[in-house]
């Protein structure tokens, strides 16, 4: 029962700290927009070919920009100790991590839930297309959150090399995009795709925990 | 009698036994291979562009190699402590990255006179484009961190990671339709490759494996020697 509190006031202080810097995650959403409206300008608007390729610009649109904000994953925690002495609190690493995941993707991914259905209209997407849309982002979205897990406590000490995080995340992505794209186009093999990204989001889950607790162990004791 | 895999003096001491005799056999092997490929049967349809296949089969094979290599070492210097295999990981990384980047080249050159084009996004070569990003961003990580531990044990963990990407590349001409053609020398069954090209295929893919040996041992060697603070 005591771990259930600890993991409760955990999440709330993590809604707190959110709610007094909400203006980043507005700026988030403002690139995402931006990009979109960079893209069409650079295009023209012609709309049969904003059609054609409109899942797959935004999908990768919405993968750049929620790689924007990785660096404070958990950089915050780990520079004023609060990572310590969580761990002295009685959480183990890998809990904390899920709960980091589990509240970036709450806080950071599904706000652009909201924001789809404007950016489909701006590319004239029809409406199943933007169903599948946001049935893949809920998956896939979860993916970007273990992957920005694992990049960012990867990157804690690194102090030289800075877009080497965005790398990782859209290295490992690209299976993401693959299959969340070729929904549209898939027919017959729709319920076989969405298992199979439900398989790598939960493979994800399986490893991110493991991995970034690893890199934080690391990280804390040679900082 | 194995410990010179995992021991650094052990390795040092064995190297410098082996060394002489495998440069004169890795020298022997690529002149009896390149002869074999000289005097080997042309294709009925591709005609003389076949003996690519010389140079882009082994070290496609080689780059899975190298990656297989890398990522049993990182479970090893992870799981047991062993310094050393980071070493070596560090160490052929960049010969991974070199053999990939020559498979891809040759592969490429040899479709555009059979495919009609230089590249297609097709799964096999999309993977094997992936996969040498990989090597280049272990690379880029090598130069990264001011740490050492930090730097071995975090480019451990991501070796570890990508390997998702192995059994992608083994398996994508079994699943996906590609243009690529499927495995004809490593089937289960016997190979449906003829014999007089399976030897001089079977020949360069040993001196193309012993020169890649050779330069591990001289970059382990040297990364040793920086270790120990010599360099």
């Amino acid at each position: 029962m005591i771990i259930l509190k600890k993991i409760l006031l955990f999440l709330k202080r993590e809604f707190k700290l959110f709610y007094t810097n909400i203006a980043d995650l507005f700026s988030n959403i403002l690139f995402f927009f931006l990009s979109v409206f960079v893209f069409i300008f650079a295009l023209g608007s012609d709309e049969q070919l904003l059609r054609t390729i409109g899942v797959g610009v935004i999908w990768s649109l919405l993968l750049l920009s929620s790689t924007l904000s990785l660096r404070k994953f958990y950089e915050d925690d780990f520079k004023n100790g609060v990572l310590i002495i969580t761990h002295m609190g009685g959480m183990s690493y890998e809990l904390i991590v899920l709960l980091k995941i589990f509240s970036h993707f709450i806080l950071v991914q599904i706000p652009f839930l909201a924001s789809l259905p404007i950016v489909g209209i701006f590319f004239n997407l029809p409406t199943n297309e933007i169903y599948n849309l946001f049935l893949t982002f809920v998956i896939g979205s979860l993916i970007l959150s273990c992957l920005g897990s694992i990049s960012a406590s990867m990157n804690l000490l690194n102090k030289t090399n800075f877009s080497i995080s965005s790398i990782i995340v859209l290295l490992f992505s690209i299976p993401v995009i693959i299959f969340s794209v070729g929904i549209n186009n898939a027919g017959d093999n729709f319920n076989s795709l969405i298992n199979l990204l439900i398989g790598i989001a939960l493979i994800f889950i399986g490893i991110s925990p493991w991995s970034s607790a690893a890199s934080i162990r690391l990280a804390l004791k040679n900082s | 009698m194995f410990k010179f895999l995992i021991n650094p003096s052990r390795f040092n001491k064995f190297a410098d036994i082996i060394f002489k005799p495998l440069a004169i056999t890795t020298a022997l092997t690529f002149i009896l291979g390149l002869f074999l490929v000289y005097f080997s049967p042309l294709d009925y349809q591709q005609g003389l562009t076949v003996k690519i296949m010389y140079i882009h089969v082994p070290s496609a094979w080689l780059a899975l190699l190298t990656y297989a290599i890398m990522t049993i070492y990182s479970i090893i210097g992870l799981a047991f402590k062993i310094p050393f295999s980071f070493i070596i990981n560090k160490a052929i990384a960049p010969i991974g990255a070199v053999f990939t980047l020559l498979c891809l080249i040759s592969g490429s050159m040899w479709g555009k006179p059979m495919w009609g084009t230089w590249w297609v996004w097709d799964a096999r070569l999309t993977s094997v484009a992936i996969l040498f990003i990989i090597y280049l961003v272990i690379i880029f990580l090598n130069q990264t961190f001011e740490n050492i531990e930090v730097r071995e044990k975090t480019i451990a963990i991501f070796i570890l990671i990508g390997s998702v990407n192995l059994p992608i590349i083994k398996f994508s001409v079994d699943w996906w339709n590609t243009l690529h053609q499927p495995a004809s020398v490593s089937k289960l069954s016997s190979p449906s490759i003829d014999i007089s090209m399976l030897q001089p295929l079977f020949v360069m893919t040993i001196a193309f494996s012993l020169i890649g040996v050779i330069i591990a041992i001289l970059r382990i060697k040297t990364e040793i020697l920086i270790r120990k603070k010599y360099l």
